[in-house]
Formats: C-alpha cells, sequence, structure tokens
C-alpha cells in the first residue's frame, strides 16, 4: 500500500507504471473486500445462517413483508400485529433502504432464475456491504491524502472490531448499509469541493437520499457539511466552487430526503436541521457581499457590511425563535439533548437509559474497538492540520465531532470508526513514506512493490504476515538519504508488528465478542464438546405452533421483535420504543402483585405472557435483572402505583432471596420467573431453588398462580410462557348450566305494601318429626 | 403394474356390479388385530371353500363400514406370499365398499385355500378420556367387530387381539373369551351368517406416539450431474389425547419414566447414501438432531424443538442428497429410467395424512411416462426455474391422502433427454460473459463524452 502510495508521486515520471499500479490496488481493495467479508463469517460458520439479536429480527420480517407482497403494500403496511391495540404503521416510521437494498438484490437473483431465499441475502448483506464501505473509505482517503494512505483506511476498516461489530453477518442492520452510504456521500462531497462541478454535487445528493433511505444518523452528514462549509467560510477559504456544490448538494439533498415517508418534513421543521438551512442563508449572504465587494467602494462597503450583517442575522435569529415558539420548528429532540448532556436521559427518559448502547463509552471499548487505531489516529490528524486544505478541514471536523460523539455513546463509536480509519492510514501512509522512500532505480522498486503489496494486503490474515516479516526486513536494508539504515528497518519492523499485532487483535475480537448471534447461545463443558442452548427458538417455535393465529403475547419490549419475526404472534410492546407509556403499562403490570396485573392484562386482551429467566443456567440478561428498569419506566408514568423504594430492602439493595422486598417477592415478573423453582434442585451441592445468575436461594419459594397458567417452559428454563386464564377459569371451576345442583333462579321478593314481613330464602322448613330439610325449588 | 389398487373417492371407478357367489364359505377364520402402535394393524387368514359345483376365480373382501374414510392399506397375499390382484367393484342392493380378488388358480368344486387378507385401519383408536393432563396415562378405546365381516358364511373363527398393556381397563365379553398377558382371544365363534356385526369394544391404555403427519410435501430434484436432492416438509399434530391444564416443565423434566404420551424424539430411516443432511424449520436449524450410519440404511434421531403433547402440533424441513446412480438408469439411447420412493419412512407407525411428491425432471425432458405403484392423484404439471435456467424444468406433482408405511414403494418414470442439454446453462453462461466483454471492450475504446475534455485524466 506504502509502495502504491509512494509510487503515486513517481506515476507522473513513469507513466507505464499506470497499469501495475492500477493492478495492486485492485488487488489490495478485492483482498480486503474478501478479508472484510470473510472475518464476519464467525458466527455463520460456528451457527449457521440466522439472523442475530432483536432489531435485524423486524428489518427481516419487513424485507420478508416487502419481497412478499411489493413495495407500496410495504409502503402502507399498517402492521396490526405490533403494539396492540394500537398497531404501527411501519411503512412511515421505518428507514426502509435496508429493505430496497435487499429487496432488489432479491429481484436481481430471482431474475436471473437464482432461487435465493431471502433470509440469506439478509444474512450476508452487511459483510458484502462492508466491502463497499472499504472502496468508498479507499477513494475518500484517496481523495483527502494519497493512493497509499487510501489502501491502509481500506484495509483498516475492512477489518477494525468498531465497524465489525455492527455488520457480522446475520447482524442485518441499518448500520451495516449505513457506513457504506455514510462514506460514499463524504467522498463525493469532497469530490464536489474539490471540483466544483455540479456532478458531483448531484452525486452526493443522490448518496445522502440513499444515507437518508438507510439510517436516522443521516442527520449526522447534513450537520457536518454545513459546519465544514461554516468553518471554511471562518477560514476566508470561501470559493465559488464551495458555493456551487453546497447549494446544489443542499437543496437536491433537501428535497430528496423529504421523500423519505418517515422524515417527511423533519428537514425544514425540526431544530437538528436548521443548521444546514442557516448556513444554506450565510453562504448567499457572503457570496452576495462578494459580488458586492466588487462593484462598490470600500467605504460603502463596510458600512453595507455592518448594518447589513447585524440586520439579517438578527431577522435570521428571530425567525428562527419565531417558528419555534409557533411551533413550527420543534425544539431540540429528547435524544438529541441525551447527546449533550450524559445525565438527560438518566434523569428523563429512562427508557434510553435502559439500552446498554446508550451508555457513555468506557476507555476501555475505544482500545477493544479500534486497537492500535486508536493511538494513531491523532497522528493522522496532526498531519491533517499541519498540511491543512479544503478537504482536509472537513476530515479535522469529522474526526472532532466524531470523537466527541463516540464518548458518549458506545453505539455512536461506529461514527467514529471510519475517520479513526482514514486518520491511520494517513499516519501510516506518512511514517512509511519517510522510512521506506527508495532511491533505488524504478526497475528495483517495480519488482518490490509486486513482492510487497500482497503481504500489506495480506496483513488482515494475521498468519500470512507473520512469514513475510523477515523478508521485508532483509528487504529494507537499503540505503537511502537523512535516515540510517538501521533506524528504517527498525521502525519499519516495529510498524509492521504493530499492524500484524493489529489484525490478530480485530480476528480475536471478531471471533469472540461481535459474533455471537444471541439467539443461540453456546457454552462449552469440561470436555470441550459444545452444547448449543436453543431455547429462545424453541419458545418461538411453540408459540408458533400452538397458540392461537391471533394470541396476544405480553413481554418486555426487547423481545417484541423477535415473537413477531420468529412466532409471528401479536405482541404488546417492542423494540421500537414509540409509545413510553404503552410500555410503562407492561411494566407496571410487570412490576404489580397478580391481582393488579390481571386487570391490566384483561385490559389489553392479553393470552399469554412470556418472560426470560435464566437462573437455570445462569444467564444474565434476563427479566429479573431487567426489573428495575420496569420499574422505573412503570414508575414514570403511574408514580402512584409503582414507587421504585417499594423494591429495595431497607438497606436499599435489590434482593430475591428471603431478605428481599416483599413488594418484590409477590410481583408479577417474580412469580413468572420463579414459579415451581422452589422446588427444583440444581445439583447437590446447593438447595432447592437456588439462583445461578443472582447466587441466592429465592426468598418466596412456594406460591400458585391464580389467574395464569404455566403453558410452556422450555428445556432450560430459559422462556417461560405463561397462559391468562379467563375469567370463568379461576378460583372454582365453571359447572355447565345444566349440570348445577342448585339452580340459579329469579328471585321475587314477596314482600309487597301490605306485607312489609320479609322472608328467608331457603329458610329450613320444619316439620315436627321429620328431619330438617332446605326447601329447594 | 399395479401390484394393489387403492380407492380414494372411486365413485367413477365402481361400474361392474358383481354377484355374490353363494357357493364359497370361510371354512376358518384367524385374525390377529395388533392393537399395539397408533394403527390398528389387522391380519386375516381366511380358509377359502367352494361348496358349489363349479370353480371359482374371484372372491371378495368387504370393508367394514365403520371403516370405510380410515381404511388406508389392503392387500391379499395367497399362501406362497405372493400378492393377489385386488380390484374395486360393487355388489347389487349392499352399500359397502368392495374388493374383488382374482385368485391365482381357479378354485375347483370341493377345494379349499389359504389366503392371508391384512389391512391396516387408521384413526381406528379414540383417546378415551379424550383429554388428560401431564401425568396421567393415554387411555384409548377401540371400537371393532367380534365378527369377520365377510360377504360370505363363516364356519368357524377366532380373534386374537393384541394390546400394549397388560390391564386393559374394559373390554366387551362375547363368550368365549380369555385374556392372557396382553392378549385377548374372542371365540372360536361357529356358523355366524354373511355381514354379521357385533361391536367389539376395548378400552386399554396405550402410550406409544399417536403422530399424524398432517402433510407431507417431498421434492425430488433431479440432476443429471450425478445427485438427486430430496427435501420433505413435514408437519406434524399429535393426535393423542389433548393435554389438559398447564404443562410444567419440572414436573416432565423429573419424570424420566421412557413411556410416556409425549413424544420427546422418533428415528427416520434415511437410504444408506444419503448425504447433505438438513433438519431445519422457519426458524432456522434444529440442533437436536443425531445420525447414526447404519449398515444397511442412515438413522436420523429426531428431536422436534420441544416435546409434543396432545393437541400440539409441529413442522420442520428435512432434506438430503443421495447419488443419481442408485436411482437413475438409462435404458436405451436417450431415455432414461428412474426409480425413487413416492414416500419415504418418517418414523415408525407412520400415518400420513396427505402426501405431496413433486418430482422436478432435468431441462429439456420430452415423453415423461409415470407409473406409480399405487393409484394416485396427479395434479397438473409445473415449471421451475432453478440456476440460470431460460427453459423450465418440468415438474411432476403427484398427490394422495391417508398413506402408511406399506405405501413406501418405488415410483418409476421414464422419460427422453439429450446429454447434450447438459452443456446448455455453461454455454449459456459463457456468452452471457462473452456479450458482457464485448461490451466493455466497444464502451473502453470508444469515446462517448459530447466534448473533448480541455485537461487530461487527473493521476
Amino acid at each position: 500500500m506504502v509502495q502504491a502510495g509512494s509510487k503515486k508521486s513517481q506515476i507522473t515520471r513513469i507513466n507505464s507504471k499506470t497499469g501495475i499500479n492500477s493492478l495492486i490496488i485492485f488487488v489490495v481493495l478485492l483482498l480486503a473486500w474478501i478479508a472484510g467479508f470473510s472475518s464476519r463469517l464467525f458466527a455463520v460458520i460456528r451457527f449457521e445462517s440466522i439472523i442475530h439479536e432483536f432489531d435485524p429480527w423486524f428489518n427481516y420480517r419487513a424485507t420478508a413483508y416487502m419481497v412478499k407482497h411489493g413495495f407500496y403494500n410495504f409502503l402502507n403496511w399498517f402492521d396490526e400485529r405490533a403494539w396492540y391495540p394500537l398497531g404501527r404503521i411501519v411503512g412511515g416510521t421505518v428507514y426502509p433502504g435496508l429493505m430496497i437494498t435487499s429487496g432488489s438484490i432479491h429481484y436481481v437473483l430471482h431474475l436471473l432464475n437464482i432461487n435465493v431465499h431471502i433470509r440469506d441475502i439478509c444474512v450476508f448483506l452487511a459483510p458484502i456491504f462492508s466491502g463497499l464501505t472499504a472502496i468508498s473509505t479507499y477513494f475518500l482517503t484517496k481523495e483527502l491524502w494519497s493512493a497509499g494512505a487510501g489502501l491502509f483506511a481500506a484495509c483498516f476498516i475492512a477489518i477494525v472490531p468498531g465497524y465489525i461489530s455492527r455488520s457480522v453477518a446475520g447482524s442485518y442492520d441499518n448500520e451495516g448499509i449505513a457506513i457504506f452510504a455514510l462514506q460514499f456521500t463524504y467522498f463525493l462531497w469532497i469530490k464536489s469541493v474539490k471540483t466544483g462541478s455540479v456532478f458531483w454535487a448531484v452525486a452526493a445528493a443522490l448518496s445522502y437520499f440513499y444515507m437518508v433511505s438507510a439510517w436516522g444518523g443521516y442527520v449526522f452528514i447534513i450537520n457536518l457539511i454545513p459546519l465544514h462549509v461554516f468553518v471554511l467560510l471562518l477560514m476566508g477559504r470561501f470559493s465559488n466552487r464551495l458555493f456551487t456544490s453546497y447549494t446544489t448538494f443542499y437543496i437536491l439533498g433537501l428535497i430528496c430526503s423529504m421523500q423519505i415517508p418517515f422524515v417527511g418534513f423533519q428537514p425544514i421543521r425540526t431544530s437538528e436541521h436548521m443548521a444546514a438551512s442557516g448556513v444554506f442563508a450565510l453562504l448567499f449572504a457572503v457570496a452576495t457581499l462578494k459580488y458586492l465587494q466588487s462593484i462598490l467602494s470600500k467605504s460603502e462597503f463596510k458600512s453595507l457590511v455592518i448594518f447589513g450583517g447585524l440586520v439579517s442575522a438578527g431577522i435570521v435569529f428571530l425567525t428562527v425563535v419565531g417558528l419555534t415558539y409557533a411551533g413550527y420548528v420543534a425544539p431540540w429532540s429528547g435524544r438529541f439533548y441525551s447527546l449533550w448532556d450524559t445525565g438527560y436521559a438518566k434523569i428523563h427518559i429512562p427508557i434510553i437509559a435502559s439500552v446498554s448502547e446508550h451508555q457513555p463509552t468506557t476507555w476501555f471499548s475505544f482500545f477493544f474497538d479500534l486497537h492500535i487505531l486508536v493511538a494513531t489516529f491523532p497522528a493522522g490528524l496532526w498531519y491533517c492540520i499541519k498540511n491543512v486544505n479544503d478537504e482536509r478541514v472537513f476530515v479535522i471536523l469529522y474526526a472532532l465531532s466524531a470523537v466527541y460523539f463516540a464518548g458518549v455513546m458506545v453505539r455512536l463509536m461506529l461514527t467514529l470508526t471510519p475517520v479513526v480509519c482514514i486518520l491511520s492510514g494517513v499516519a501510516f501512509s506518512g511514517l512509511l513514506e519517510l522510512f521506506l522512500r527508495e532511491d533505488d532505480t524504478p526497475r528495483n522498486e517495480d519488482s518490490e512493490d509486486e513482492d510487497q503489496s500482497p503481504p500489506n494486503s495480506r496483513r488482515l490474515y494475521d498468519k500470512a504476515v507473520a512469514g513475510r516479516v523477515p523478508k521485508m526486513k532483509h528487504e529494507q536494508n537499503k540505503e537511502s538519504d537523512g535516515i540510517g539504515p538501521n533506524i528504517r528497518s527498525i521502525v519499519t519492523v516495529v510498524i509492521m508488528l504493530l499492524l500484524m499485532l493489529f489484525a490478530v487483535h480485530c480476528t480475536w475480537v471478531t471471533s469472540n465478542a461481535y459474533s455471537s448471534p444471541s439467539i443461540v447461545l453456546a457454552s462449552y463443558s469440561s470436555d470441550g464438546s459444545r452444547q448449543i442452548l436453543d431455547d429462545f427458538r424453541e419458545a418461538y417455535f411453540w408459540l408458533s405452533q400452538n397458540t392461537a393465529d391471533d394470541a396476544r403475547v405480553m413481554s418486555w419490549w426487547d423481545y417484541g421483535y423477535q415473537i413477531a419475526g420468529m412466532a409471528n404472534r401479536t405482541t404488546l410492546v417492542d423494540n421500537n420504543t414509540w409509545n413510553n407509556s404503552h410500555i410503562a403499562l407492561v411494566g407496571k403490570a410487570m412490576s404489580s402483585n397478580e391481582t393488579a396485573a390481571y386487570e391490566i392484562m384483561t385490559a389489553l386482551d392479553v393470552d399469554y405472557v412470556l418472560v426470560i429467566f435464566g437462573g437455570v443456567i445462569g444467564y444474565s440478561g434476563d427479566d429479573i435483572n431487567k426489573f428495575l428498569w420496569m420499574v422505573r419506566i412503570a414508575e414514570g408514568e403511574h408514580p402512584k402505583d409503582i414507587r421504585e423504594s417499594d423494591y429495595f430492602t431497607e438497606h436499599g439493595e435489590f434482593r430475591v432471596d428471603a431478605e428481599g422486598a416483599p413488594t418484590l417477592l409477590n410481583s408479577l415478573m417474580y412469580k413468572l420467573s420463579y414459579y415451581r423453582f422452589g422446588e427444583l434442585k440444581l445439583d447437590y451441592r446447593t438447595p432447592a431453588g437456588f439462583d445461578r445468575t443472582r447466587n441466592a436461594v429465592i426468598g418466596n419459594k412456594d406460591f400458585q398462580l391464580t389467574y395464569l397458567e404455566e403453558a410452556y417452559t422450555t428445556e432450560h428454563w430459559l422462556v417461560r410462557i405463561y397462559r391468562v386464564k379467563k375469567p370463568d377459569e379461576f378460583n372454582r371451576p365453571r359447572i355447565p348450566v345444566a349440570n348445577r345442583v342448585v339452580k340459579s333462579q329469579n328471585f321475587v321478593s314477596k314482600k309487597s305494601s301490605k306485607r312489609k314481613k320479609g322472608t328467608i330464602k331457603n329458610k329450613p322448613v320444619i316439620v315436627k318429626g321429620k328431619r330438617l330439610s332446605t326447601k329447594q325449588v | 403394474m399395479y401390484k394393489f389398487l387403492f380407492i380414494l373417492v372411486s365413485v367413477w371407478f365402481v361400474n361392474c356390479a358383481e354377484q355374490v357367489n353363494q357357493q364359497l364359505i370361510n371354512r376358518n377364520v384367524e385374525r390377529t388385530i395388533d392393537l399395539t402402535s397408533q394403527l390398528v394393524k389387522i391380519t386375516t387368514t381366511i380358509t377359502l371353500e367352494n361348496t358349489g359345483k363349479e370353480s371359482v376365480r374371484t372372491f371378495l373382501v368387504v370393508v367394514e363400514p365403520d371403516n370405510v374414510g380410515n381404511l388406508s392399506y389392503i392387500s391379499v397375499k395367497d399362501t406362497l406370499k405372493e400378492e393377489l390382484k385386488l380390484s374395486a367393484t360393487k355388489v347389487e342392493n349392499r352399500p359397502n365398499q368392495m374388493f374383488s380378488v382374482q385368485l391365482k388358480q381357479p378354485l375347483a368344486a370341493g377345494r379349499s385355500n389359504v389366503v392371508t387378507l391384512e389391512t391396516v385401519i387408521t384413526k381406528g383408536l379414540v383417546p378415551y378420556p379424550s383429554s388428560i393432563s401431564q401425568k396421567e396415562k393415554q387411555l384409548v378405546r377401540y371400537f371393532g367387530n367380534h365378527y369377520f365381516y365377510s360377504p360370505y358364511l363363516t364356519t368357524k373363527q377366532t380373534t386374537s387381539v393384541t394390546l400394549s398393556s397388560r390391564s386393559p381397563e374394559n373390554y366387551t365379553k362375547l363368550k368365549p373369551v380369555a385374556q392372557s398377558d396382553s392378549t385377548l382371544t374372542y371365540g372360536p365363534y361357529n356358523d355366524i351368517p354373511a355381514y354379521s356385526q357385533d361391536p367389539m369394544i376395548v378400552h386399554y391404555e396405550n402410550n406409544s406416539p399417536f403422530l399424524t403427519v398432517t402433510r407431507l410435501e417431498r421434492l425430488i430434484e433431479i440432476s443429471h450431474w450425478g445427485n438427486i436432492a430430496v427435501e420433505e416438509n413435514i408437519e406434524i399434530l399429535h393426535t393423542g389425547a389433548k393435554l389438559k391444564g398447564s404443562f410444567s416443565r419440572y414436573d416432565y423434566q423429573r419424570d424420566s419414566s421412557s413411556s410416556h404420551h409425549s413424544i420427546k424424539s422418533y428415528r427416520t430411516i434415511l437410504p444408506a447414501a444419503a448425504y447433505n443432511i438438513y433438519y431445519r424449520d422457519s426458524n432456522g436449524n434444529i440442533s437436536t438432531s443425531q445420525v447414526r450410519t447404519r449398515k444397511d440404511w442412515i438413522e436420523l434421531e429426531l428431536r422436534p424443538r420441544f416435546p409434543l403433547f396432545g393437541g400440539w402440533r409441529s413442522s420442520y424441513t428435512l432434506g438430503y442428497s443421495v447419488p443419481s446412480y442408485q436411482y437413475l438408469f438409462r435404458r436405451t439411447g436417450a431415455s432414461y429410467v428412474l426409480n425413487m420412493r413416492l414416500l419415504d419412512h418418517v418414523f415408525d407407525d407412520m400415518h400420513v395424512e396427505e402426501l405431496e411428491t413433486k418430482i422436478v425432471l432435468p431441462v429439456g425432458v420430452r415423453d415423461v411416462v409415470i407409473s406409480p405403484p399405487y393409484e394416485m392423484e396427479r395434479l397438473t404439471d409445473q415449471l421451475s426455474y432453478k440456476y440460470l435456467d431460460n427453459m423450465g424444468r418440468a415438474v411432476i406433482t403427484l398427490r394422495k391422502t391417508n398413506l402408511v408405511e406399506q405405501h413406501i414403494q418405488d415410483v418409476e418414470i421414464v422419460y427422453n433427454w439429450s446429454t447434450l442439454m447438459l452443456l446448455h446453462e455453461p454455454a449459456l453462461l459463457a456468452t452471457a460473459l462473452y456479450i458482457l466483454f464485448i461490451f466493455v471492450i466497444i464502451y473502453v475504446r470508444l469515446d462517448f463524452s459530447i466534448h473533448k475534455p480541455d485537461h487530461s485524466k487527473k493521476e
């Protein structure tokens, strides 16, 4: 890669090398694609081709619906199987880019009669797009720095764990294609700023349109590009190229983005998008001034700038404030605030705070996800700052803002990763350009190129590199000016070792941390054999086969998408957490006692209740561990009925054993999780009813359920499904009218205005000499 | 070619009304009713005697009125265990479903002959009580006939009923009757007139799996590259006593007895050469299965995702490939013959309610002739398109209801096919790539821009 980079300067000298140069680029990019693709297949090889986790199940279900019913029916899809009884307008509340992408791949393949199941397309979409991301990263970096840095960046992004975490095979989520769209839009934007051509600006707007259709993260683009323009204006770098590209991009991008039903009028009505239009206006103002400057005298111009500037700034500001107050422009949304104040969500929106990926990032995870890149990317940033130009301003802003956002939320690590790869590519390219510069004859270099580029690209395969390193050392023993050969070779070897370690780390992280489908769990017994815990699918399949088609299943929202996707049953709440009060109602049912919960459940027509219980196998992500979030969310809407403090002991502890708070021990969630668990003895060392997840013997062992009955429990007790009894089923069995001994009767009072004396119903009739008997009708 | 004939809804089939030959009598009838599984298997050994003057070529077998819809399989064999030809027929003034059996040699006057009648009846065992709790045992009732149902006079007959439990709850006691272990013996009864019926009821414990395949779609894809792919989409339903009340995993785990009315797993037998076996459902691979290679077959132990209780259903897909040389043969020139099972083993004593077998023939076959082993409904042929096909493949669909193990037989399909068709798709692909490259070459060589760029291309 470096060779290709250093070669770039020589291309002017030797034109005949263009062929070999592009061959190297092509081979490196192809290998990066293959490496990126194959390192994402751990889960497929270990388990199977299956959709992972939670959100991908919805995306998959929506895609399957679109493939089956067509695009327009998909846009008009009202899903009555979610958010019972409210339903969900799916077409208007979803970013359709992902579904359209895989749907069109499916369509093309079926035109060729290649009958691939839509599930397999969905599973492999993200790995395939990782290759496209690598290529667009290459182009972006090439525009910013050099082709060599581009190849580095492409190889980095192909395997960096920060991106793999969102794009392994089976993780069928918006981010998988959005990062490609993000990088590609940035590339086209840079290109259009560089050339000032309408063509590239239009291309950037179209790519932005694709990004808008794919992911809510498009807001990042529509704020970063105006920021870039703004900073360029501040730096006095206004040019007609900038004017052309931004105005074209903004207007086209705005109109295009409003075509997405979910986005609609947001780009002109919400505060998040206002910066873009403000910069648009500013750009016109600056352009006008520049024009006036050319025709007015200096003093006229000065007073005009001062007066006009003040007035127009005031007007713009007042307009925005006025529109916001009048309700035309929505103020910042809660999620947006949580980006500025990390404590905001915890206080105001517990449902956002309850998701682990919305937590602030730890230092550890920076290193875990980026490894050496986290150390080298400031160097790249420094290179860019030192040799600043229009497009490098962009990458500097990109880096700074992404670092901030990645620090706020674990999830936004994803937006940081590409820029880290770009800047690290720049850094490594710069380093190697310095230490690897050859002053030999072109022929020598030519052969070296061929030798080295494959190992560089194969750095992705950790083992392949290990064998090559000594060779590299040997080869670098050539002298050049400035730096001695020893230092040169030492630095080169150290860099190679670092890169090798990086590749090893990436593979290890991918294999161990990011390749679990999470709906299939694997455990290893002492003899090394693998045991698969397939309880989730067992339960979902049971639901799909053995319950009525319109049965309504109540569960915590985490499992909503999976129930809809795998069991095809109606859910009350799901991972699209659009209605907080409905979730709070479910949370209230889970945290109340059985009688109160039964009232809520009958009001919501619940047929089955599904809980996740990890106490038997020690699975920590179960519902009891999430229980406090349910309580908190319920308390937010029903502060009179649910109080978080009731669920803690006097010492403020959350315990499930005998010392636990009585409210907790009698809550529905507790009972459903531990029903008949008190009798179960897991092994000889522990007493009956020992919860392995919380390492405690449960406090409320012997209880019966009045309003529910166990319908199914999976093999390892991981998923427990209860059926809600109908009112005539509990307390006493219903006897058909025909079989009743005591027939009900219409009691007619014999009291009249004359006879004031009342009678006693079924009064024993006493006849002398006979046994006492009740009178029966 | 038909070894047996079977009636589906044979209204149009009955055209020849016969007379009952009163000269024939059943000298001795020994019936064995096997009630140990979910099926009712009746084996009857009949000693036929011709008391008339003329020799007799055919005799009649009657289906009991109660079993008309449930009779799955019927066959008659002679003493040499050879199949006798059966054909559906009708007798004047009798509404009964009848079969006329053709004897190999005419039965001369005064002579007798021994034949074995084998019938399999599905849905003959009714769970009683119809719903039980998890801990209870499954009891079923069998409704039968004390007498052998025949158009002829029966001189002497005995019936033995084999049960799966040693202590039946209850059974009808038409004397003489005896019980020893798990066998009930009725008879001998003498001189029973034709068409006699006397209800026999046996109420006993039967914990054998009551598992019904409600629908089986079998897809056979033939490739002349040497591979036949088989895929079966199977829907199963536990047709025993329904589960009453709740299911308790705790009780289920504690109860380790093997004879339980719930179904944990069952065995499927596949051909010995099967490879690439997969077992999955709509949610993906079902990880609880084991493949054991036996000498002459492959045994697959399948565990559904969840234990099946009464009334619970499940569905799955089982697929495998077999090498084609064992099933596909070249006859002469371009004529090929395929011998493949129409239905394969799903589990022991299986009952398949509906079978649909689809056979996908290679691209470009002509003159297809199908010889099913028994009568089947042939649905309209379809075309299916596989990888890069531009000409479709013919799909033959055969359908039949109510099948049991005895129906596992080969279908023979003869067709003409030219070997050159093997090269059809490679040639197609090569042409497509060739055209693509030509276009690329033309595009690269020619300049399509409207005006010449002033600056040369950027390096």
